[in-house]
C-alpha cells in the first residue's frame, strides 16, 4: 500500500517523460524541470495533473510550483526575494534545497529549484512521508 | 473553408467528457489537394476535431467566458487512414478537473468503431498566459457563429437528456 | 483554401535539415473564422506546416520514392507567439532519422524571431499501392506531381545552394 521512495521516482520519473517528451534517462535527481528538461509554462500543469492522477493526491494551485510568490512587493524588491519573500518560499517549499538559492535569492532562479528530488519529496510528504 | 472541424455534439457530460461527429466528404476543398487522387483527411485536421470537440467541453466549465486555446499537443498518433464517406466521432475526457489555469484532455477518434487517432492535449486561457492581446469586444474564442453553428445553447440539454440517437 | 502550408524552401541539406516558410495573408479565408476580430494562424495548421516541410525532407532524401507521407505521431507540441497576418512562420526541421518507410524529425517554427511552435514528429511513407488497387496508377501521377511542387517553392534552387562549393 505505501510506496517506497524508488516506486515514488519510478512513477514521477514517467509522468514526466510522458508530459516533456524527454528519456528516461534524462529524468535524474538533480535534474531541473525547466533548465534540463525544457519544461514550459503549460508542462507544470501538465505535471501537475499527471501526479494528482498517478499518487491519487489533490495538489492545489501554487502547492507544488509556487507562482504567486512573484507578484506581491512585499516578497519581490528588484528582482529579488525580500526577507518575507525568502520566508514565503521557505514556508510553501519545505521539500526543496534552499540553502544555494538563499545566499543570492534572484526571482529569475527559482525555477531552478523545480528539480526531479523536489517533486519527488513533495510526493512523499503528501503521501505520509516514506522512508525509502 | 470554414474553419470547423466537427459538425455535431451527440453526448456532453459537463466538465467530464464529450462526444461529437464528423461527417467527411469530398465537397471539402482541402480533401483535392489532400492528395490530388487519394483524399485523405489530413491527422492535423483531426487534431482540429479534437480541440474542438474538446475546447467546448473545457470552456463550458466557465460558461465560455474564457478564450480557451490550445496551448499543447503532448501526444497524437494516428493508426489509420480517413477518406471521404467516413463518418468520425472524437470522445474527450477531461483529466482531474479543468481549472482557472488550464485543463487536460485524453481523446480517442473513431471511423465506424475502428480506431483513427488517439490525442492528448491541454488548454491554456489566453488571458492568463501567453502573449498580452489587444482588448476587444468578448470572447473571439467562443465567438456568436461557432455558437450557433455547434448548437452550443443546446448542449445543457443533450446533457440533460442524454445522448443523441445518431451518437 | 489550398492546403499548401509551405510556401517557399529557404535552405536544404539533405538528408539533415530544411528550413522553409510560410506566408499569413488576410486573404485566407479560414481565418475569418479564426478568429473574428482577431485573426491568427491556427495551431494545428503551424504543425501541418512543420510536417509539410519535413515531407519536403524526406522526399529529396529519398528521390521522391514514396508517395504518401503522413503523420504518424506527434509528441510535445508546444505553442508560443501567434502568427499574424503579414506574418510568416519560418520553419526549421532537423531530422534525426529517415528510413525508406517512416522518419523522425525535431522542428520549430519561428516568427519575428520568437517561438511560435516546436514539435517531434514521425512521419509514415507509404504509396497508394499498398492500401488501394488502382494505386499503381495514382502514385504514377503523384510522383510526378510531387515534383512539379517541389519546383514551385525553389526546392531545386535552395538544393543546389546547398551544394558545397555553391
Amino acid at each position: 500500500m505505501a510506496l517506497s521512495r524508488d516506486e515514488i521516482t519510478e512513477k514521477v520519473r514517467e509522468a514526466l517523460v510522458d508530459a516533456l517528451g524527454v528519456d528516461e534517462d534524462e529524468v535524474t535527481p538533480e535534474a531541473r524541470i525547466g533548465g534540463d528538461l525544457g519544461a514550459e509554462s503549460i508542462d507544470y500543469l501538465d505535471i501537475v495533473f499527471r501526479l494528482e492522477k498517478a499518487f491519487n493526491i489533490k495538489i492545489p494551485r501554487g502547492d507544488l510550483f509556487p507562482d504567486n510568490i512573484l507578484s506581491s512587493d512585499e516578497f519581490v524588491q528588484d528582482g529579488k526575494l525580500t526577507e518575507k519573500g525568502l520566508g514565503e518560499l521557505k514556508a510553501r517549499m519545505p521539500h526543496a534545497d534552499l540553502s544555494q538559492f538563499e545566499q543570492n535569492p534572484n526571482v529569475q532562479d527559482i525555477a531552478d529549484l523545480f528539480t526531479v528530488d523536489m517533486i519527488v519529496r513533495y510526493v512523499e510528504s503528501k503521501l505520509g512521508g516514506e522512508e525509502g | 473553408m470554414r474553419w470547423i472541424w466537427i459538425d455535431r455534439f451527440v453526448e456532453f457530460d459537463r466538465g467530464r467528457r464529450a462526444a461529437a461527429v464528423k461527417c467527411v466528404s469530398l465537397a471539402e476543398e482541402h480533401l483535392h489537394d489532400h492528395v490530388p487522387g487519394f483524399p485523405v483527411h489530413p491527422p492535423t485536421l483531426m487534431i482540429e476535431g479534437m480541440a474542438q470537440t474538446a475546447g467546448v467541453l473545457v470552456g463550458d466549465v466557465f460558461d465560455f467566458k474564457e478564450k480557451v486555446v490550445l496551448a499543447k499537443v503532448t501526444r497524437a498518433t494516428f493508426h489509420r487512414h480517413v477518406g471521404p464517406g467516413d463518418r468520425l466521432r472524437f470522445e474527450a475526457e477531461v483529466q482531474g478537473e479543468v481549472r482557472h489555469e488550464g485543463a487536460a484532455i485524453t481523446g480517442t477518434i473513431t471511423s465506424n468503431g475502428d480506431l483513427v487517432a488517439e490525442i492528448e492535449l491541454m488548454f491554456a486561457h489566453l488571458d492568463q498566459s501567453r502573449e498580452p492581446v489587444e482588448p476587444g469586444e468578448g470572447n473571439f474564442v467562443f465567438n456568436e457563429d461557432f455558437i450557433r453553428l455547434l448548437r452550443m445553447r443546446q448542449l445543457r440539454d443533450l446533457a440533460s437528456n442524454g445522448p443523441s440517437p445518431d451518437a | 483554401m489550398k492546403f499548401y502550408l509551405v510556401d517557399h524552401i529557404q535552405e536544404l541539406a539533405p538528408p539533415d535539415r530544411i528550413v522553409a516558410v510560410k506566408n499569413l495573408t488576410l486573404a485566407e479565408e479560414y481565418l475569418a473564422d479564426h478568429f473574428p476580430a482577431y485573426p491568427v494562424l491556427p495551431g494545428v495548421l503551424m504543425l501541418e506546416a512543420l510536417v509539410q516541410t519535413a515531407a519536403w525532407l524526406v522526399r529529396v532524401a529519398t528521390d521522391f520514392e514514396k508517395t504518401l507521407i503522413l503523420l504518424k505521431e506527434a509528441r510535445n507540441v508546444r505553442y508560443g507567439t501567434f502568427v499574424r497576418p503579414g506574418g510568416r512562420l519560418v520553419m526549421e526541421v532537423t531530422a534525426l532519422d529517415i528510413g525508406p518507410d517512416a522518419s523522425r524529425f525535431k522542428a520549430i517554427g519561428l516568427c519575428d524571431d520568437k517561438t511560435a511552435v516546436q514539435a517531434r514528429l514521425t512521419l509514415e511513407h507509404t504509396n497508394v499501392a499498398d492500401e488501394d488497387p488502382a494505386g499503381p496508377e495514382i502514385d504514377a501521377s503523384l510522383r510526378p506531381f510531387w515534383r512539379r511542387r517541389f519546383a514551385l517553392i525553389g526546392g531545386p534552387r535552395a538544393l543546389e545552394n546547398g551544394q558545397p562549393g555553391a
